[in-house]
């Protein structure tokens, strides 16, 4: 005979407003099989919490029913209050008479008979709950980390300092993604390459972090704590263990004007080459399309000068499975290239500033690599037409960002900051040059943020105009950039010498393919989505899933590498123990009833379903039945709404519990 | 007989066409009965409200525009439109109606009959460029524009709203320079085909009406060019009728003939000035033509 308690919830006045909670007290404990019932102002509180504990042992209860909020919110805190309590936890179950009920009713007297209906059919399900040992899974406490800017180098170094592996993976021949592009960082103005050069220095170096660069993530298999990952491992057409980094091969290749990706397209490489002499690996990579051996089958000038004879045009790619437990993804930005219009998207594009085709018109990271002194200028400030000074020049703030009618709504949260970090580089080696900035409002909330901008002005002599510009045009050799001034109400045309744009942040191209292979969501910017927004930022929903970066939104310097060692944490939270426990809420087969169609399996989302040979005591096979491994099953059901045999059940959501819901009503 | 039409339009002149821009009416229909394409004039169409009613009452604006589009269902084919401002505003509210329901209602309660919400609004380039297409339009060509250097000019209209789906991209359009290079005319890159010539302004206020539309004229002239295209009667007045004021205010000397496209596309099939109404511009196209053998 059950004896099941249920506790009422007022949620402050979040359901007591349109719900009678102490009539529904009155009414449920009325019902067959309740013998205690009561309502209480914050059930999820301390005393709320004791109160249900006390209950629990005082009146011998065996089932519970705590009617509340949703049980996305606060199913867990109950759970773990009854098994405290001496109680299995999956014998508590929650009524939501928030959401479901309260929030979306206004006639109090018609909400108080639904919440009753509601408590009714818990309490008839909660009855034919039965207790659910935990799962316990292995763990391999190995990490990879996806993608090698600053993010990655920071959750890396994190967690091999506490001892555990990590396969570190960049697509680009070198680790240092954008942080590694920039001149300096605000508020301080170190420089960007001081900082960040040393920890990859330390990450080629660290005897627990394998390194693959030039290499993708092809196939990502399995569940927290026992990932398979396959990684694409792309020809580098020169051997890492042979080379010395001598750089014999760069210095002879004959190919030298090949746009490098690194330096915005302005500075050029060789074929043979490595992004920037700071790179780690200091291996350089063949671009084979640019290549005049693979593209003639004649040159093999590197391979002849090189003295270890490490190049070799025959490498091929190589698919490498690694083991692991957590992944931490941290695959960055890229930014938003304003005179493409991607296909089928809602981002339009701007084609009224002029960006590739007038060449002085560029972006943020152009300027970076111009301000750089190890850019193609060497530091020094020259215009990518002609390599004059500029005398003027004019910053554009917000160009993508916040823009909905343009397809972006999000605030790009950087530009501010390094816009008025430009206008400073620029004044410091320009003298007698003149800075405009146009903007819509500047943010800087942060750490000696406003400070850092109220100096460009105060100190640094930017000229900040607030509005929009709306139009770029070339006239002679110089740009007239037409926008207003909505301070004073008019319309200002400046003749500038060379214009930069604070062009939005968004996610790395090929996001959203990635966040399919990892089994991850996205939102419709292709940002990764974390699984709550306040309370667990860093984790996916998917779990044994980390986020570190811009991957996940817009972020400055600080702010990722703050995320990237809380994603650290939690791998090495996940790592501290040898057995990881699992929800127990998954499907079990009837062996008896399964005629082994696999209509279960070809359903299954997680993969969960196996194919289970039957025999007899001698060995010969009887039959093929689904079995379903509980360390991969999500708990979704789709399987058991499938099952034409109707022989496989979700625990805690048999037929017989929801048709025993349905007829309590 | 004449043989029959490739194409069959529904054609809404708007009234500058039978006013001010009569020549843009007479080369329209010249133009499209040389190329086979029939338009038949909506009957009893009357103004789409043009810029002053949706900026006095949304609804008038709206259920003029509403009306004209059930007109125009009662003759075959797309609704084609020569005015810029007709096209903006016949689409405008196909894309407004179509977003909110209240407002339909009301417009459907004062029109006394349903919204043509999906009837297809073209204007002439669309009708050249894709309908016919450019390469019908250049088999059509018997005395290309060669040598003929000319500037596109889009104006704001033709392009915009920008939230309402329109013949090209509201910053970048390409779709006049496809048209008059398919007939065999150089078209000049120039920095101000998308800026205001000042519009109906020119009534109002003509003195920034002139500043604006001189900076038009200027930057055409800068980049090299003949004459300049347009696709609306309004930008067709400031640019062409106001351009010796502005030569005299500003002491300068464009001599920029304004064509609008179907004149120019007309030359290029054989027309004779006569059916396109070159005698009617106010800056002589005359000598240009004769230069260039085109008349």
């Amino acid at each position: 005979m059950s004896r099941i308690g249920v506790f009422i919830c007022h949620c402050g006045e979040n359901i007591s407003r349109t719900v009678d909670v102490e009539r529904v007290a009155l009414e449920v404990g009325k019902m067959p099989g309740v013998a205690f019932s009561t309502d209480y102002k914050y059930m999820c509180s301390d005393p709320g919490q004791n109160l249900l504990k006390k209950a629990i042992q005082e009146q011998k209860l065996t089932h519970v029913v705590v009617a509340a909020c949703s049980p996305r919110m606060h199913e867990k805190t109950f759970r773990k209050a009854v098994e405290a309590a001496g109680l299995n936890p999956y014998l508590c179950e929650m009524a939501n008479i928030r959401e479901h009920c309260s929030w979306v009713h206004e006639n109090k007297e018609e909400a108080t008979a639904k919440a009753i209906e509601i408590v009714g059919m818990m309490v008839e399900r909660v009855k034919k709950n039965r207790s659910l040992p935990a799962i316990t899974v292995p763990v391999t406490k190995r990490a990879l980390i996806i993608g090698g800017g600053i993010a990655g180098i920071q959750a890396a170094l994190d967690i091999a300092d506490c001892g555990h592996e990590v396969i570190l993976v960049e697509r680009e021949p070198s680790i240092g993604g954008h942080m590694a592009q920039l001149s300096e960082t605000f508020p301080t103005l170190d420089c960007s390459q001081c900082i960040m050069t040393p920890k990859m220095v330390d990450v080629a170096n660290h005897p627990k972090i394998k390194l693959y660069t030039h290499s993708e993530i092809e196939l990502v298999e399995g569940y927290i704590g026992n990932f398979q990952v396959t990684i694409k491992k792309k020809a580098r057409s020169v051997d890492e263990d042979k080379c010395t980094g001598c750089g014999v091969c760069m210095t002879k290749c004959p190919q030298k004007k090949i746009p490098n990706k690194f330096d915005q397209n302005i500075g050029m490489r060789t074929a043979i080459y490595v992004p920037f002499p700071q790179a780690v690996p200091n291996t350089p990579v063949i671009d084979r399309e640019n290549c005049t051996m693979f593209k003639t089958g004649k040159c093999g000038v590197c391979q002849k000068v090189c003295g270890p004879g490490a190049v070799d045009f025959e490498q091929q790619d190589q698919l490498i499975v690694e083991a692991v437990g957590a992944i931490v993804v941290a695959t960055g930005f890229d930014l938003y290239t304003i005179n493409e219009k991607p296909k089928g998207s809602a981002i339009k594009g701007y084609g009224e500033f002029g960006h590739g085709k007038i060449p002085d018109v560029i972006d943020g990271m152009t300027f970076e690599r111009l301000a750089s002194a190890s850019g193609p200028t060497g530091g020094k400030i020259l215009r990518p037409s002609d390599g004059k000074e500029p005398k003027q020049i004019v910053f554009i703030q917000c160009i993508g960002s916040r823009a909905r009618e343009k397809g972006i709504s999000y605030c790009s949260k950087v530009c501010c900051m390094y816009t008025a970090k430009h206008t400073m580089l620029y004044h410091h080696k320009v003298h007698d040059g003149q800075a405009y900035v146009f903007f819509m409002d500047a943010r800087t909330p942060g750490k000696s943020y406003d400070e850092f901008w109220r100096r460009s002005i105060e100190e640094e002599e930017a000229v900040y105009i607030r509005g929009m510009v709306s139009r770029l045009y070339q006239k002679g050799d110089k740009i007239v950039v037409m926008g207003s001034d909505i301070a004073v109400g008019v319309q200002v045309e400046i003749e500038a010498d060379m214009v930069v744009l604070a062009t939005a942040v968004m996610p790395q191209k090929g996001a959203d393919t990635l966040a399919q292979k990892l089994g991850i969501s996205y939102d419709k910017y292709h940002f990764y989505s974390e699984a709550h927004a306040k309370l667990r930022p860093v984790e996916c929903a998917t779990a044994g899933i980390y986020l570190a970066g811009a991957c996940q939104g817009p972020k400055d310097i600080p702010e990722t590498v703050s995320q990237a060692s809380a994603a650290a944490a939690k791998v090495m939270t996940l790592f501290s123990k040898d057995q990881l426990e699992r929800e127990p809420i998954v499907a079990r087969v009837r062996e008896a009833g399964c005629v082994g169609c696999f209509a279960c399996k070809k359903v299954c989302a997680y993969g969960a379903v196996e194919e289970k040979e039957i025999r007899d005591r001698q060995g010969n096979l009887i039959k093929v039945v689904a079995y379903v491994n509980p360390g991969v099953c999500g708990g979704c059901g789709t399987c058991q709404a499938t099952c034409p045999s109707k022989s496989v059940e979700l625990d805690g959501y048999t037929d017989e519990q929801i048709v025993a819901m349905i007829e309590a009503l | 007989m004449t043989p029959k039409n490739i194409m069959e339009y529904s054609y809404y002149p708007g009234c500058s066409l039978h006013a001010s821009a009569g020549e843009y009416d007479l080369s329209t229909r010249e133009l499209f009965k040389t190329l086979g394409i029939g338009l038949t004039e909506i009957p009893d169409w009357f103004c789409c409200g043009a810029t002053p009613a949706h900026n006095v009452d949304e609804l008038l604006s709206l259920s003029l525009c509403a009306k004209n589009l059930e007109l125009a269902d009662s003759v075959e084919g797309d609704v084609a439109v020569a005015c810029a401002a007709c096209f903006s505003r016949l689409k405008t509210t196909q894309h407004t109606l179509k977003e909110n329901e209240t407002k339909r209602k009301q417009v459907e309660k004062a029109i006394d009959a349903p919204v043509k919400l999906d009837s297809k609004v073209k204007h002439l380039l669309e009708i050249l460029a894709k309908d016919l297409g450019l390469e019908r339009l250049a088999a059509a060509v018997n005395k290309p524009l060669s040598g003929l250097k000319v500037a596109c000019y889009y104006g704001c209209l033709l392009t915009r709203p920008t939230d309402v789906p329109n013949l090209d991209c509201t910053e970048a359009p390409t779709i006049m320079e496809h048209v008059i290079e398919a007939v065999g005319a150089e078209t000049v890159a120039w920095t101000h085909r998308l800026e205001c010539c000042g519009a109906n302004f020119t009534l109002s206020r003509p003195g920034v009406v002139i500043q604006l539309t001189n900076a038009i004229l200027e930057s055409a002239k800068a980049a090299g060019a003949d004459c300049i295209m347009v696709g609306c009667p309004l930008c067709h007045g400031n640019l062409d009728i106001r351009q010796k004021e502005i030569e005299g205010v500003y002491n300068t000397n464009y001599n920029l003939p304004v064509f609008y496209l179907t004149q120019l596309v007309g030359l290029s099939v054989g027309l004779g000035s006569d059916k396109l109404g070159l005698d009617a511009m106010i800056v002589n196209p005359t000598p240009l033509l004769k230069e260039k053998g085109l008349l």
